[in-house]
């Protein structure tokens, strides 16, 4: 038994070329921000600076140029966006629907669908949300209690979904609806498309504990959407959620929100710190070069046809204790009379990190439903 | 290497790791004559100079199976030491020649007066390679005056030579022995923990308590969970430390790996025995060949903290924004 082994990261083309690339594109486009507000940039929104990676060919890079898309590598496109994430780029708009709801729509949605949506994603333009987790629905994803029925011309949807990210400025949603009537927990789930602006959408801002508007509560009463709109089978949800989860869980988004910091940390400490300072520096980089590592295999894997379900969650548990850790151990590191209130760059971003990071190991699958993967992996469940 | 000869060599490896690991009592000299029959220690060593042609790769996976079996006797120590000869342009020989982690001593001319510490089975070995401050020495064991001889956490015998005035092969110093040496301590602590780990989790799927298999419990499953991604974590490290080392500069790299794997042993450790309770604790039982090695090896060859004050060294006079573009270049 080997629990790891390396695959090898080889995209086409000069990689270090693409590198260069990215790193112009951030300088020309990238607004001035402190540095905390290029923390967990995956978070902050930017449309002006989403539609410029769209101009740049940054978003659906993978996919067919007939949607809009760019006939990258996948490994191109992982390579510019942990380039991005390093350089804390605001790239939440399009997040959602460059790594999820573009794939998803061209591997189940109608032709008609994909010409009509997918060519807006790759522009920076159409923003999607995720609609899965429900007032009763968060790590037990298949309580989902969101019903839809069939009408004459398609589905009348009732329901209500919550912590949906991003649902105050996206066109659409991605929901996961219980259509079998009287279906429970795996069977009878159906993935629709929702447009944003239909009759019975209400949107109501959830502010998280620092007061920043991303969460959302959305309503849907008597919504009607078209049969053209579901992706997918009618009953098949289940395994395209899991399928969904599992492609979003090994990316670099997943070790580099608090890379910032680490950044400000070694600027601060200068170019010969005390032996204390030296070590602290050093054992982040070992944690965060491995993660690095780990990562980059998992995407290969991924983009080699394999399934690495266990390597994903491997990396995400690992990689978010390090960006939740990185804050709590620098503020060790720098010692008894820290103070968290001065407007340094660095001391900002750190406080700023200190109360967010909790975050880190929720979103995306909590740490205990990652370490249970795991451990049905090991083969103890 | 060809792939059909790198997988013969694993196969024979990992056969005669898990032999010698069922025959713990076996002589020293006979055990080594067994491994040396293998040729491993010439792995490095191109073909052309009757070695196996190897690369670090191989080497990392030889000394992972090394590690998974516990294996008791200096293989990585008389590896790297063979390689170094030959990279030296040194003669080679039969005798058993191992690596001193630390020294301390001067070098005038040849002349070598001085301590060599923790030398692993130093006692059995002919020959010494040590770097010492003016480069790296070889030294004739026989020619110390003083010998003692005590054991790591693993009972492994490390011995302490004193040398006066002893005449030296003395090459230029590059750092290589103790780079070397952390090296193939991340690889035997990767294989180790994958193989401390497989045992916890056979452990806990068969030991029944309040009527089912402790491994049925999320507080045991969750543990091992964290163990495996440790495992994981320290695995990668090696291997991605091994493939650097191949393209000829793994300094940072291998910091990384041995950093990486100092600090998941001693939580392998900890979960190892956490999840046998008692039992694991025995003589017999056999787990302690892994954990008590997992706790020598984290600290040979430098330490995590060692280590770490050293790569944070390099990255803070590197300078805070170059950190990303040189961990992007290094691959």
């Amino acid at each position: 038994m080997q629990s790891f082994s390396i695959f090898p990261f080889e995209p086409p083309g000069d990689v270090q070329a693409l590198r260069q690339e990215v790193r112009a594109f951030i300088a020309a486009h990238m607004p001035q921000t402190a540095a905390a507000g290029r923390a967990n940039c995956w978070s902050v929104a930017d449309a002006r600076f989403s539609r410029s990676m769209g101009e740049a060919g940054y978003i659906g890079m993978v996919w067919p140029k007939c949607y809009g898309g760019h006939a990258r590598h996948p490994l191109e496109r992982y390579t510019v966006l942990e380039e991005l994430l390093a350089a804390g780029a605001p790239v939440a708009m399009h997040w959602v629907a460059d790594r999820q709801s573009g794939p998803l729509i061209l591997r189940y949605g109608s032709e008609e669908l994909r010409q009509r949506i997918v060519p807006g994603i790759a522009r920076g333009e159409t923003y999607f949300c995720i609609g899965m987790s429900e007032p009763g629905t968060g790590s037990d994803l298949a309580s989902v209690r969101t019903q839809g029925v069939r009408t004459k011309e398609g589905w009348r949807i009732n329901g209500q979904k919550v912590w949906t990210s991003g649902a105050h400025y996206s066109q659409y949603m991605i929901a996961l609806v219980r259509t079998g009537e009287g279906s429970e927990r795996h069977g009878g789930l159906t993935q629709f498309l929702i447009d944003m602006s239909s009759p019975g959408i209400t949107v109501r801002p959830i502010l998280d504990l620092v007061g920043a508007h991303h969460f959302n509560e959305v309503f849907l009463d008597d919504v009607l959407v078209p049969d053209s709109m579901r992706l997918g089978e009618e009953g098949g949800g289940w395994a395209q959620v899991t399928a969904e989860l599992s492609l979003e869980r090994s990316g670099p988004e997943r070790y580099l929100s608090s890379y910032v910091l680490l950044v400000e940390f070694i600027r601060q400490a200068g170019p010969a710190p005390d032996a204390a300072t030296r070590a602290l520096i050093g054992q982040f980089t070992a944690e965060l070069w491995t993660l690095r590592q780990m990562s980059r295999s998992t995407a290969a894997k991924l983009a080699a046809g394999q399934d690495p379900m266990l390597e994903a969650a491997v990396v995400k548990d690992l990689g978010n204790s390090f960006e939740q850790s990185l804050p709590r151990r620098i503020l060790a590191g720098i010692g008894g009379l820290a103070d968290l209130s001065d407007a340094s760059e660095l001391m900002s971003v750190l406080a700023l990190l200190l109360q967010i990071s909790p975050s880190f190991s929720l979103r995306g699958g909590t740490r205990e439903i990652l370490r249970g993967i795991i451990a049905r992996g090991l083969g103890l469940r | 290497m060809m792939g059909e000869t790198q997988q013969l060599l694993r196969e024979t490896a990992d056969r005669l790791f898990r032999d010698l690991a069922e025959e713990r009592t076996l002589d020293f000299v006979r055990l080594w004559q067994k491994l040396d029959e293998t040729g491993f220690r010439s792995l490095l060593v191109a073909e052309a100079d009757g070695g196996f042609g190897g690369n670090f790769r191989d080497v990392a996976a030889v000394l992972r199976l090394a590690g998974q079996h516990a294996l008791a006797a200096p293989l990585a120590e008389a590896m790297i030491a063979t390689y170094l000869l030959h990279k030296a342009g040194w003669p080679v020989s039969d005798d058993l020649v191992t690596l001193a982690a630390g020294s301390e001593g001067r070098l005038e001319g040849n002349l070598f007066s001085g301590t060599l510490r923790a030398v692993p089975w130093g006692e059995r070995a002919g020959l010494v390679l040590a770097e010492v401050e003016g480069g790296l020495i070889l030294l004739p064991r026989d020619k110390a005056t003083q010998v003692t001889t005590t054991a790591n956490p693993a009972g492994e015998p490390r011995t302490r030579l004193v040398f006066a005035n002893v005449p030296a092969l003395v090459a230029p110093a590059t750092g290589d022995l103790l780079l070397l040496g952390a090296f193939s301590r991340s690889c035997l602590i990767a294989g180790a923990l994958d193989g401390a780990l497989a045992r916890s989790i056979e452990y806990a799927n068969s030991r029944v308590q309040f009527g089912k298999p402790i491994g049925k419990f999320q507080a045991v499953q969750q543990a091992l969970a964290v163990f495996a991604e440790e495992a994981a974590a320290v695995n990668c490290a090696a291997e991605a430390a091994a493939l650097a080392l191949d393209r000829g500069d793994g300094r940072f790299e291998v910091a990384c790996a041995k950093i990486r794997a100092s600090s998941a042993a001693a939580m392998g450790v900890a979960t190892a025995h956490q999840v046998h309770g008692a039992i694991g604790f025995t003589a017999e039982l056999g787990l302690h060949h892994l954990t008590r090695r997992l706790t020598s090896w984290s600290g040979e060859f430098g330490n995590e903290r060692w280590w770490a004050e050293e790569l944070g060294g390099l990255v803070a006079a590197l300078g805070a924004d170059q950190l990303w573009p040189e961990i992007t270049r290094r691959g």
